[in-house]
């Protein structure tokens, strides 16, 4: 779409543009500052959003804090709040100036209106300023206190944010007794919540220091509260929800039986709108039947569902870490996710990081059934745009012809893959089919078919080259050209800038010489001759081992670089051991 | 912190800011930056989240529209707090207050659908999926309780539901019993897989030879579902080997963007002819064939079916009051349907 033409603005009071502007607003302010007609209010208000804008902007307006107390006087609760606002960010450096408006917060701490209560003691904790902490606590006990609970959710935060600043006043005020009363025995689950999130904090960092704090923190795991929580959990709010499942997770079972319960309690928390509580609950599912290894096995079916309908929908972000989940399940159970590799497709407008992971997860997943729809998917994706996918896409499909065992359909792709002119496909398509020759030698026929087509100028990449290389070394009986390939890559020695490429070639030239050895006499006699003035030191002492050994005798050297192999059965890298550790 | 809780939260950030604000750039946030610091001071407090249901917030918070600047200017009042603390937080069902009064009393029912599918090139569907939502709109008096049923649950694969559904009617016997916010608000979101058929098809074709490419793409009404199909869109990306592309179609506007996007909107298929889009596309010199083929996105709209076949049995209230006026509608959307070439 063409971007929207620029429209012509009228510059609003958030786009302010010079110094002078403070000085002005400091001359306002104190005008409005005594002034107590009807139309004030309004101007007060548009100053005040002149003043936070240049805040949050970064401009320094600590300058007029005299004025904005002296106009901070006013019922207007959105007036109360942009001046609590800027007091708050400002008191650090203006502790004695922040004096002044303790008295307007601490008599609106008394207001009538519960929300003005409530604003005023969020403001009070937001101060942050060490030596105000004594105006903190009369207001912060009679917030606790408050008949009315949207105060007290206020007044418990406030009295961890005291803890954040004082930590002596808060426990000398003996806050934590009165929060751990509230977390047991008020109504409101808001409260309760807030309570727990307070106490889990302030005993974690008294636990160190105090044994009591340490107690009490033993105790948050007992079963009875834990009970409690559990009982009450569809009462609590979504985000408080997960705070109970994250702590449920420490707590440890009795006996299976519990277990049982506490999984059926909570089996329904995996079918809530947020997705948070989905996961937090799969992990609680997960933790408790470590243990019990078969109805692990059901948790991870019974989890599945949800998890896959949180991959498709939702944003790219919650995607990602929902699949990275997925991800370390399905490499620790493979097979219980083998029906559902429909859902690991990518999607041609995805991020790459998520089509990279979903890429890694259908090479986990392909069984004998899957395989050849998955290899299909992966071939599209090989015509990708994407280059980076494309590559990746393409060792997938190298990795799952690795680890099945009936690979007909596999090699057909790989070799078509040969034959596509794109450069970035061909080299990668090489490494992969020099590996599957190494796997597989009965496939030699058909894929040297192929490769013997490919023109080795075209080919640039060094890790496709060193293959070409190798497979032109070793089956250098069953491909006419090879040692005039390998003659004519000898000849450009100096122009090979990788060591790796000009080591294969070496070999390569010694194991075709075995073979055919009239043809390659000449071709051996250039690379070892190269190979002893090159300036990189394993291609130097290859070439003169080489040469030594021939000198020496050559059925000896025949045995020593060219023996009959065995295929390999197991590459070592396919194996993971990250997969194995416990990661709940 | 549980996972993806931080994820979650910052999206329903933006979901409520969008909704106050109608959109969400930069902006718009830049003028209406005091009501941004007023909303994010409700919803978390020294780091952890508070209230974040909307309809709580529209109480405690008033959206800034047409009507209350009006009224700010005649008036000269420009505070939008409430005067008293909203009901819900001191009632025992936290997304309603219970002093809510209609003259008319009404409830709508809708099922929005949207369609993931995957074609491929020789016209075979790969994979197609429906996620779908349940959306209700009600203004009732009081504090209802309703129950809502469907004829064929169990084609659903996955549900999740809003915090005001009970789970118990549910598991016995698929039965949607709760207490609705007042307003607009999602029931449940469920999942619909293993679909067959599709709506409507696209045919891509591309040959190239010598350095050109000839397009030609159709696109057609396939398994009929018996309402309208309209806005219908196709796009695709042009590979960045492509120079330039000439289109024309014979039903609709065809626009080609500055960044190799192409766009096709034909709306409604005629009933006499077939939509055909088709066009050459110069490649840059030195290429003989186009080697990487665009993928076309679907877009498209049915008003009035559910294509995952589901149907709501019915909605009833405990106590029906007086006038009840009761509406269901379904609609199902395009999600990220594909068809490659």
């Amino acid at each position: 779409m063409a971007p929207p033409a620029q429209t012509n603005r009228s510059p609003s009071p958030s786009q302010p543009s010079g110094k002078s502007e403070v000085t002005d607003l400091k001359s306002q302010l104190r005008q409005l500052a005594g002034s107590r007609l009807p139309g004030v209010d309004d101007s007060k208000r548009e100053l005040f959003k002149k003043v936070i804008s240049y805040m949050t902007i970064g401009i320094d307006v600590s300058s007029v804090f005299g004025e904005m107390v002296m106009c901070s006087a006013t019922s207007d609760i959105v007036l109360k709040k942009m001046c609590y606002l800027y007091v708050g960010n400002y008191a650090k450096v203006n502790p004695d100036l922040a004096l002044l408006t303790i008295n307007f917060l601490q008599r609106d701490c008394k207001d009538e209106d519960p929300m003005i209560r409530g604003l005023a003691l969020r403001s009070l904790g937001s101060l942050n300023v060490a030596n105000l902490v004594e105006y903190l606590v009369g207001p912060l006990n009679a917030g606790l206190k408050d008949n009315n609970s949207y105060v007290r959710i206020v007044a418990v935060i406030g009295v961890l944010k005291l803890y954040h600043i004082s930590v002596t006043t808060c426990i000398d005020a003996d806050f934590p007794a009165v929060l751990k009363h509230l977390l047991l025995n008020d109504q409101d689950t808001q409260v309760v919540a807030n309570c727990l999130l307070a106490l889990q904090e302030i005993w974690n960092g008294e636990a160190s220091t105090s044994g009591d704090a340490m107690k009490e923190r033993e105790a948050l795991l007992s079963k009875p509260f834990i009970y409690y929580l559990l009982n009450r959990i569809k009462e609590f709010s979504e985000w408080a929800q997960c705070l109970v499942l994250d702590l449920v997770v420490k707590y440890v079972p009795a006996d299976s039986n519990e277990i049982f319960d506490i999984m059926n309690l909570l089996e329904d928390r995996l079918q809530h709108a947020n997705g948070a509580v989905v996961l937090a609950t799969a992990k609680v599912f997960l933790h408790l039947t470590l243990s019990m290894t078969d109805v692990h096995q059901q948790v991870y079916e019974r989890i599945k569902a949800p998890l896959l309908t949180l991959v498709s929908s939702g944003s790219p972000e919650q995607s990602y870490a929902v699949l990275s989940h997925l991800h370390l399940l399905v490499m620790r159970a493979p097979y219980v996710f083998s029906a559902d590799y429909k859902h690991f497709y990518c999607q041609y407008n995805e991020p790459s990081y998520v089509k990279k992971l979903k890429l890694e997860m259908l090479t986990a997943v392909a069984n004998e059934s899957s395989t050849y729809e998955i290899v299909t998917e992966l071939c599209e994706y090989a015509a990708n745009v994407d280059i980076p996918i494309a590559r990746e896409s393409i060792r997938a499909v190298g990795k799952i012809a690795l680890q099945q065992y009936d690979v007909n359909a596999i090699v057909d792709r790989l070799l078509q893959f040969l034959e596509m002119e794109k450069d970035y496909v061909t080299a990668e398509a090489l490494v992969l089919v020099k590996d599957l020759l190494r796997k597989y030698p009965q496939w030699s026929h058909d894929c040297i078919a192929v490769v013997g087509n490919i023109s080795s100028q075209n080919v640039q990449e060094p890790k496709a080259k060193a293959a070409l290389i190798w497979m032109l070394g070793e089956y250098s009986q069953d491909m006419s050209d090879a040692p005039y390939i390998l003659e004519s890559l000898t000849e450009n020695w100096d122009e090979e800038h990788s060591a790796e490429v000009r080591l294969h070639l070496l070999t390569a030239v010694m194991k075709c010489f075995f073979k055919r050895p009239p043809e390659t006499q000449k071709a051996l006699g250039a690379a070892l001759a190269a190979g002893l003035a090159d300036f990189h030191q394993d291609v130097h002492d290859r070439a003169l081992f080489y040469y030594r050994l021939l000198q020496h005798n050559v059925t000896v050297a025949e045995r020593v670089v060219n023996p009959p192999k065995q295929a390999v059965s197991v590459f070592a890298d396919t194996q993971s051991s990250e997969s194995q550790r416990p990661h709940f | 912190m549980p996972p993806l809780m931080g994820i979650e939260f910052l999206c329903r950030v933006a979901d409520v800011l969008s909704d106050y604000l109608e959109g969400l750039n930069e902006d718009v946030i830049k003028d209406n930056f005091v009501i941004v610091y007023e909303l994010l001071d409700e919803m978390i407090d020294n780091g952890f989240p508070l209230t974040t249901e909307p309809s709580i917030l529209r109480e405690m918070i008033a959206p800034p529209n047409i009507v209350s600047k009006m009224l700010s200017v005649v008036t000269g009042n420009s505070s939008n707090m409430g005067v008293t603390l909203p009901g819900a937080t001191a009632s025992c069902v936290p997304w309603r207050t219970t002093d809510i009064k209609y003259a008319n009393n009404e409830v709508y029912v809708d099922l929005v659908e949207e369609m993931d599918a995957i074609i491929n090139r020789d016209g075979v569907l790969v994979k197609c999926e429906i996620y779908g939502e349940v959306q209700v709109n009600s203004h009732i008096t009081g504090v209802p309780e309703l129950t809502l049923s469907f004829a064929n649950p169990s084609i659903m694969d996955d549900v999740s539901f809003h915090p005001c559904v009970r789970f118990r009617p549910w598991e016995s016997h698929h039965i949607l019993s709760f207490v609705p916010p007042d307003g607009l608000f999602k029931l449940m979101s469920y999942r619909v897989k293993k679909l067959k058929t599709t709506p409507i098809y696209v045919k891509p074709q591309i040959t190239s030879d010598a350095g050109t490419c000839r397009i030609n793409v159709m696109v057609g009404i396939r398994n009929d579902p018996g309402k309208m199909i309209d806005s219908i869109t196709v796009q695709f990306q042009l590979p960045s080997c492509v120079l330039s592309a000439d289109l024309t179609a014979n039903h609709g506007a065809v626009t080609v963007f500055s960044n190799k996007m192409c766009s096709w909107s034909i709306d409604r298929i005629p009933k006499d002819r077939a939509p055909a889009l088709s066009g050459t596309l110069l490649l840059e010199t030195g290429l003989e064939r186009l080697h990487v083929f665009p993928s076309f996105r679907v877009g498209f709209r049915i008003q009035g079916v559910a294509l995952s076949g589901l149907q709501l049995d019915k909605l009833d209230l405990r106590v029906v009051p007086s006038r009840l006026y009761r509406g269901f509608r379904a609609l199902t959307r395009s999600g990220l349907y594909e068809v490659r070439s």
